[in-house]
């Protein structure tokens, strides 16, 4: 059971929403068929993998073997009785004077089969009625799923029990008994899964190609779930060998049967621990338990392969980071330059750099960026997706997390360091000087606090205000984004999608940040409801004077709000200027394929022309200043010629 | 609202189901086990008590239908029959005498093992790469995978037959009364110890992972960053906004694993003869006393699919989204 429920908690890790904003963008888009060979080989590259298939096969190996290392009836009763290990009994012998040794390897012989018959036997009724019911739904889901789920909350030993009693004895009433309590837990998992198989794009393709419902089922769903189903399947056999034995130490098996579940009925009939023979008791649950765990072993590796996000991750320069203590900072980042009070700008940004380690390539997701914002300055950071923005404003933030490592550079905050600061003055630093409103509204508010409730934190945390007083400013907050106070006591998911919004960017302004990072905090609304937001948004840097650092890769609304604006492409800046000026006369290619993304509706009809297929740009060059405040990377027939995508990636 | 009458029809269903179990088996069973128990005890009976049993277990000519809509009825009254191993006691009155016992050794090893578990989870998650998230999983595993009669028999044999720590079997000394006194609580509470320990020892890995692993889910959440970039106290975000999400599967799964933990507890009393209705179930296979055996099936039954229900009450207080759909 707790070996289904792990499988079940790294399901919903892999369903869940994509990670950081900042990773997401990387990673390479999800294929619409997901890759079915890799498993047996990422396995055979697990240590616990190797190590428990390689318990597994001394097992086997053993059972299979035992009448060659022990031959004759290992139940043969003999005058010695419980004698202590010895030469002549490696392992000592039972009150009725057997070989514990000869038991045990023969034992393995009935456990092991019974174990995976069990297993194969409950992962195809499990599997069958999983898949059938995440495929055909509707009324064929109901009836499924309603059993599978009535026979999951029946109490599994007080049923075997009942069912042994009433069966005849033998190993085949076990077989079915088992087979009965177990398959519902297969079952269950395997449906949830073929459920989101089932929404995939290639399913329905299958479906419109008319392919029968069986094979579609067996060939286009179940391939794709080959590791939940060989976790399933190990989870059976786990509980089919543990439980054979629970039932026969009960004496409800057939107790002549030579098992290691017989083994301990009998050491416990016999008294064996009462008279001190422990030798008569050990091997066959340590077999029990060494054979549990090869399969857990193997099961758990199969959830680390699946999901990467279980396995451990490596340490960098020995140091252990919790979630919440900001981004890995590499050695060599230091910056001793002074710097002149007077001039201080809000943010000033130098050279970073941020590379995501990985555990076969690095990536670098910002490369050498230095720009600044100036007091009340609105910045714009354009373009395309995965080209590093929100890497550079969660970096500011210090809140990229691994494999993201901060490699050069640095980031200041009125002159202060921020990627030196100590964990404590960080936290005062986030939210209080400089706060965010995120891509995703949708899910930054936490699903099962009150809208109120997270606001509060933010006051009672920064500014220790009582709750009475903080819940008042709360309400006031709420007022200044035009909801409603009675809102307070309200989910998230009882709001809409604008409203979520229009929330989390007055908790951005709850402490008065003197800047603030939009990223993208219109992408997921409606036009009408984006307009409104927008409006919003100058309104407060009106009244409360705040400077914006504000990412989109909507470039007519960036040039509309920014005084100034950066564009990035592939990690580098290649181009800077005042937003007046990028719009009457841009410089860089890339910049212009932007531009033009977006056709103006008034005037003569152009024709769209971005970049050509499979154009990238390499080696782009730090910028040169062409015009006062105009900066733009040089594209020099040689550095800076589109090369194809091959190439280059 | 309708979620919790949703539920609680699911429930009766369930229950409905396993009342039609415990008709069908000793009626459609091979080798007519039920007339094995008759020949056994006939003599110990007066008639009228024959007569009640053989239409408990359908050994008249009633019609099969007749028969389940009497069945029906005997089980709504509460009428399961006259237990034959502790003729001629009712077996209501017999479950009666012990369910407490399986209560007190369940509850609390249930509870310490949720509670410490889910900690552990919690904490091993946040810290990633730590003591606890790479130390603790595969040793609890390696734990977990012995099984509980075997553990308990090592624990009864080291500590209690080897060392003398703790008493060797039963809930209380012999001899002693059952009563409010200190003297007594404290006896029970050395009983108590190596059963309950021993299920929770078994049972922690299981919550462990299950807790970790959703917490690293939970943890890659965009409303952690954000609890995150608010500059709140780690504790803070940990619990109120990690842990507090992380804990709705939790609470499902405790649900499920319910019949589980029944289960380990059932071998437990067995190992330490712990007079609940675990070993008495055993004694009543071995006596075959089917009566008093079906009664302790459709009991604990009936107490795991309780329990259920109120997990999904508590559900509903903790997940809001679920309170208005």
């Amino acid at each position: 059971m707790s070996v289904t429920d792990s499988t079940t908690a790294t399901l919903a890790a892999t369903e869940g929403p994509g990670g950081r904003p900042a990773t997401a963008a990387l990673r390479p888009k999800a294929a619409s068929r997901p890759p079915r060979r890799g498993l047996v080989r990422s396995l055979l590259r697990n240590r616990k993998a190797m190590l428990g298939a390689s318990l597994l096969v001394v097992f086997v190996a053993l059972a299979l073997l035992a009448p060659v290392l022990a031959p004759g009836d290992p139940t043969l009763i003999t005058s010695g009785g419980s004698q202590p290990p010895s030469s002549a009994h490696l392992w000592g012998t039972t009150a009725k004077g057997q070989d514990v040794l000869a038991l045990t390897l023969w034992g393995a012989r009935s456990s092991l089969f019974v174990g995976f018959l069990v297993g194969v036997a409950a992962t195809i009724v499990g599997v069958t009625v999983g898949l059938a019911a995440g495929y055909f739904g509707r009324l064929t889901d109901d009836v499924l799923s309603l059993a599978t789920n009535v026979f999951l909350l029946m109490p599994g030993l007080p049923l075997l029990v009942i069912l042994a009693a009433f069966l005849p004895p033998g190993t085949g009433t076990v077989i079915v008994v088992l087979v009965i309590t177990g398959w519902a837990g297969a079952a269950r998992v395997l449906r949830s899964m073929a459920l989101s198989i089932r929404a995939k794009d290639f399913v329905a393709a299958a479906t419109v190609t008319g392919e029968r419902a069986g094979w579609i089922m067996f060939r286009e769903i179940l391939p794709n779930m080959a590791s939940i189903v060989m976790s399933t399947f190990l989870g059976c056999v786990i509980f089919g060998i543990g439980s054979q034995a629970g039932l026969e130490f009960l004496g409800l098996g057939d107790v002549s049967v030579v098992s290691w579940g017989t083994n301990l009925y009998w050491a416990s009939n016999d008294g064996a621990l009462m008279v001190g023979a422990w030798w008569a008791f050990l091997p066959s649950g340590l077999c029990i338990a060494l054979v549990a765990f090869a399969l857990a072993l193997l099961n758990y590796a199969v959830d680390e392969v699946t999901n990467p996000r279980l396995r451990a991750p490596r340490r960098t320069r020995g140091d252990r980071r919790s979630v919440g203590a900001g981004t890995a900072v590499a050695a060599n980042v230091t910056s001793e330059e002074t710097i002149d009070p007077s001039a201080t700008p809000v943010l000033e940004v130098r050279d970073l750099t941020v590379e995501y380690r990985g555990e076969n390539r690095t990536v670098i997701g910002a490369d050498r960026i230095s720009f600044t914002i100036g007091e009340g300055e609105v910045f714009g950071l354009a373009g395309e997706s995965g080209c590093g923005k929100s890497t550079v404003a969660n970096t500011i933030m210090r809140l990229l997390r691994e494999p993201a490592v901060i490699a050069g550079g640095s980031v200041r905050f009125c002159g202060r360091d921020v990627l030196a600061m100590p964990d404590e003055e960080l936290r005062a630093y986030r939210w209080r000087d400089v706060a965010m409103v995120f891509q995703s509204a949708m899910s930054s508010l936490n699903p099962v606090m009150t809208v109120g409730d997270q606001i509060v934190d933010i006051y009672t945390t920064h500014l220790r205000l009582s709750r009475r007083e903080a819940r008042r400013r709360a309400g006031d907050l709420l007022e200044l984004v035009k909801i409603d106070r009675s809102r307070l006591r309200s989910y998230p998911h009882q709001l809409s999608g604008g409203m979520r919004q229009r929330v989390v960017i007055a908790m951005a302004v709850a402490l008065r940040p003197r800047l603030l990072i939009m990223d993208e905090p219109t992408t997921a609304l409606d036009v009408v409801v984006q307009q409104e937001i927008m409006a919003q948004i100058a309104d407060l840097r009106r009244e409360l004077g705040f400077a914006v650092l504000f990412i989109t890769h909507d470039m007519s609304l960036m040039i509309e709000l920014s005084d100034r604006m950066g564009v990035m492409y592939g990690g580098r800046l290649v181009e800077q200027a005042p937003a007046a000026q990028v719009l009457a006369d841009p410089q860089h290619p890339y910049t212009r394929a932007l531009m033009n993304a977006f056709p103006p509706l008034t005037g003569p009809r152009t024709e769209l022309t971005g970049l050509a297929e499979g154009v990238r740009f390499t080696d782009i060059d730090n910028l040169v200043e062409v015009a006062p405040g105009h900066w733009v990377a040089p594209v020099a027939a040689g550095s800076a010629a589109p090369t194809s995508e091959e190439s280059s990636a | 609202m309708r979620f919790v009458l949703r539920r609680l029809g699911f429930y009766l269903l369930a229950f409905w189901v396993s009342i039609t179990l415990n008709f069908l088996l000793p009626r459609f069973m091979p080798g007519d086990p039920v007339s094995r128990m008759f020949a056994q005890s006939q003599s110990r009976m007066t008639p009228e008590q024959i007569t009640q049993l053989q239409q408990l277990f359908g050994l008249d000519d009633r019609p099969v239908w007749r028969q389940y809509v009497d069945y029906l009825g005997n089980i709504a009254t509460g009428q399961m029959g006259i237990s034959i191993s502790h003729f001629p006691t009712p077996v209501t009155e017999v479950i009666a005498g012990q369910i407490g016992w399986t209560l007190l050794l369940g509850g609390t090893a249930l509870l310490v093992a949720v509670v410490v578990g889910n900690l552990l989870g919690i904490l091993a998650a946040w810290r990633r790469g730590g003591m606890l998230d790479s130390v603790f999983p595969p040793v609890l595993v390696f734990v977990g995978s012995f099984p509980y009669f075997w553990l308990a028999m090592g624990a009864l044999y080291f500590f209690g037959v080897m060392l003398g720590w703790f008493p060797l079997r039963h809930a209380f000394t012999a001899g002693s009364a059952p009563q409010w006194s200190g003297q007594f609580v404290a006896d029970v509470g050395m009983h108590l110890v190596l059963p309950a320990l021993t299920i929770v020892v078994v049972s922690i890995g299981g919550w462990m992972l299950a807790m970790r692993n959703t917490m690293i889910a939970t943890n890659a959440e965009d409303y952690i960053v954000m609890a995150e970039a608010k500059g709140l106290r780690p504790t803070r975000i940990m619990f109120r906004y990690a842990a507090r999400n992380a804990m709705l599967p939790a609470v499902t799964s405790f649900g499920m694993s319910l019949g589980f933990v029944v289960g380990g507890a059932l071998l437990t009393e067995v190992v330490f003869a712990y007079p609940g209705v675990g070993y008495q179930l055993l004694a009543a296979v071995q006596g075959l006393d089917y009566p008093l055996m079906q009664g302790i099936f459709l009991t604990i039954t009936a107490a795991v699919l309780f329990v259920n229900f109120l997990v999904d009450l508590v559900y509903v207080r903790l997940d809001p989204r679920v309170r208005v759909s």
